[in-house]
């Protein structure tokens, strides 16, 4: 142990006098946990779609009295999708070429189907076929969905107008006729004014049941209108940014590339040094040779972990981010960040120790680092055999600690198992490693 | 004083790097107080029987045997030190892991001994001949009884290569031995006991430097 130590002492006074290198050994992945969390983001950004308008939309639309401008209210409703008009070929030829996912068509006489408040007008959506398909279909639904919504509101004020007039009388208009209708008020008036007998009685009695009836009509017509509504509550919890998965992620890719990066590097430069020959003769085996390494990636994960963990903590705490558990966690956060560098550091010596020499591993490291990211990044519902991979790689297992321990209630259970999986891959790979350092004396 | 048992011997030891071979079965013993001179042309496998006598080397067949854990000190022909840690730096580690009792006493004594430079210079920065003497500082580490040098003195200027011999003529007189590869006929004269030839991993000749006629060693290796 003590001459593991002394090892691990000399590695850090190494990489101490190496700031250029350890600044860039940081800042890369640092810069590319926020590259790849761009990526991951434009996943979800507005797909393109097409606007082919046949019917020629006047700039300002009267529905029920209501005066819609036009493109206001389909920008109103477009936020999840880029809209773009297009003339019908043009449309065609751009889903055809992938450009648009979608081509939306507001076909001839929608606009006067639409004014006669009678029949549903149709809009037309046409789909590329791929992946991103069925998502699209889900924002142009929603879409329509505003745009109903926007109308319904319209429809009801128009026929509470009528409910209106029917209640109080006056002069209105039906599908563009003028009319002069009674109203229960005064036909009320007019029935008390005449004789009593059991018949007015019997008239005046379903007057008033009808006044109380047509009284309730805009809430029954809303209800109608909307069976179930959701309320959406303030926003809580913390913003993407400073999510526990956004945390977890970065703090799993820099760990992944640094502590990688550094036992492969570290553990082949003790052969560019020339020094493993010297050591092997009974001061450092081999062993504690390569756990000196796995011991130099755990205390460099944990020391920029802990960093990374304290700069989200303090934000957090600054910026009264709700939601958050910026420092209880960390004990536990200590334990996952040691666990998944060592574990990384494990796999980076077994690298360092097929590659025998120090620039061949950083370059073996860096060559290894991407795909185990990106198939910790794949969810494994969607590519099964990309999560059967992951699961024999530290990098998912890691991110699914920090995860727990940032985010979940009760995170011993998850805790513990990806806990041991980083144990059990730290030894496996460790054990490698160990059997690949005698090449290092060859 | 001599014992039954050689301080160190190579039984049949030998050494191969894949399919090639670097070192045929060998068999050397080195007794106390003696100086063996390891000779023979480059690629003979001089490094390699060093190395296997060094323990840095697993023997691919044979055995290395010490007596009672003989103390052994090796300074390979390339030196074998840590190239961004200062001369003090690398004695200090080495000095902790040969588990000397006073790290930084022994370090600052070498440091003194071998005329080496006490600033926080990174080794790789000093001159060939003042790594070669910091290989050789590295090699007294852990009081050795045995001291197995790889051509030491290439590197070295005349007084360096003196204090060296010296150093070796006290090693000797205290019972230790050595054990060096050198190209240097003179060395093997002045300094040698004993000659081992080496020539394409076999070893040719082993015997008393006074036979030593490298005539006969070209005729044995022929």
């Amino acid at each position: 142990m003590k001459r593991v130590l002394l090892l691990l002492r000399k590695d850090v006074l190494v990489l101490r006098r190496s700031p250029l290198l350890l600044g860039i050994l940081i800042a890369y992945p640092i810069a590319l946990a926020v590259l790849v969390g761009m990526v991951a983001s434009y996943g979800s950004s507005k797909p393109r779609v097409a606007f082919v308008d046949e019917d020629n939309l006047p700039s300002t639309v009267v529905l029920g009295g209501h005066r819609f401008d036009v493109q206001r209210t389909i920008d109103k409703v477009s936020k999840n999708v880029t809209l773009v008009r297009l003339s019908p070929e043009e449309a065609s030829r751009q889903l055809d070429d992938g450009r648009v996912v979608g081509v939306v068509t507001v076909p001839p006489g929608f606009v006067s189907t639409l004014r006669g408040m009678v029949h549903s007008p149709q809009l037309q959506l046409e789909l590329s076929t791929g992946t991103i398909s069925s998502r699209v279909e889900q924002q142009v639904q929603a879409l329509v969905y505003s745009l109903n919504r926007q109308l319904q509101r319209a429809y009801i004020a128009s026929n509470l107008r009528y409910v209106q007039l029917i209640l109080n009388g006056g002069d209105g208009s039906f599908l563009g006729a003028p009319i002069t209708v009674l109203g229960i008020q005064k036909a009320q008036r007019i029935l008390r004014a005449m004789p009593q007998t059991q018949r007015t009685a019997v008239l005046l009695d379903f007057l008033h049941d009808a006044r109380l009836a047509l009284a309730n009509t805009n809430d029954a017509l809303s209800s109608t209108a909307h069976p179930i509504e959701l309320v959406r509550a303030p926003a809580r919890g913390r913003t993407w940014a400073l999510s526990a998965e956004v945390q977890a992620y970065a703090l799993g890719l820099t760990i992944t590339f640094l502590a990688l990066l550094l036992a492969a590097g570290s553990l082949a430069a003790e052969r560019d040094e020339n020094v493993v020959g010297r050591l092997a003769r009974g001061l450092v085996g081999l062993g504690q040779l390569v756990w000196s390494k796995v011991a130099l990636a755990a205390a460099v994960a944990l020391a920029l972990g802990l960093a990374i963990s304290l700069a989200f903590g303090v934000v957090i705490q600054v910026g009264g981010v709700t939601g958050g558990e910026p420092w209880r966690r960390l004990p536990l956060l200590v334990v996952g960040l040691v666990l998944a560098g060592g574990s990384v550091g494990a796999l980076g010596a077994f690298l360092g120790a097929i590659a025998r020499e120090a620039r061949s591993a950083s370059l073996i490291a860096v060559l290894v680092v991407m795909p185990i990211v990106f198939l910790g990044l794949i969810p494994a519902e969607i590519v099964p055999p990309a999560g059967w991979i992951s699961a024999l790689l530290p990098f998912s297992h890691a991110v699914d600690f920090f995860r727990s321990a940032l985010y979940d209630l009760s995170p011993w259970r998850e805790v513990a198992l990806q806990g041991l999986w980083l144990l059990v891959l730290g030894a496996v790979f460790g054990g490698l490693a160990r059997v690949g350092a005698r090449r290092l004396l060859a | 004083m001599t014992r039954a048992t050689p301080l160190l011997a190579a039984r049949g030891a030998g050494r191969r790097f894949g399919h090639r071979s670097a070192l045929e079965p060998v068999e050397l013993e080195i007794w106390d107080g003696e100086a063996v001179a390891l000779v023979g042309p480059n690629g003979a496998g001089k490094s390699t029987l060093l190395a296997l006598l060094a323990g840095a080397l697993e023997a691919s067949v044979g055995t290395v045997e010490r007596r009672n854990d003989a103390r052994v000190g090796w300074a390979p022909q390339r030196p074998a030190q840590y190239g961004r840690l200062s001369a003090r730096e690398n004695l200090e580690l080495f000095a902790r892991l040969e588990g000397e009792r006073d790290p930084q006493g022994v370090t600052e004594r070498l440091l003194y001994e071998f005329d080496l430079p006490g600033e926080p210079e990174p080794s790789a920065n000093l001159s060939v001949g003042n790594r070669q003497r910091l290989n050789l500082a590295i090699a007294q580490l852990g009081k050795p009884q045995v001291l197995l040098l790889d051509e030491p003195t290439a590197a070295l200027d005349p007084e360096q290569r003196a204090r060296l011999w010296k150093r070796v003529a006290d090693l000797r007189a205290s019972g230790g031995a050595v054990m060096f590869a050198t190209q240097n006929v003179d060395e093997v004269e002045r300094v040698a006991d004993r000659v081992a030839a080496l020539r394409e991993g076999r070893l040719v000749y082993a015997g008393s430097a006074g036979d030593y006629d490298r005539t006969q060693v070209e005729t044995l290796s022929a």
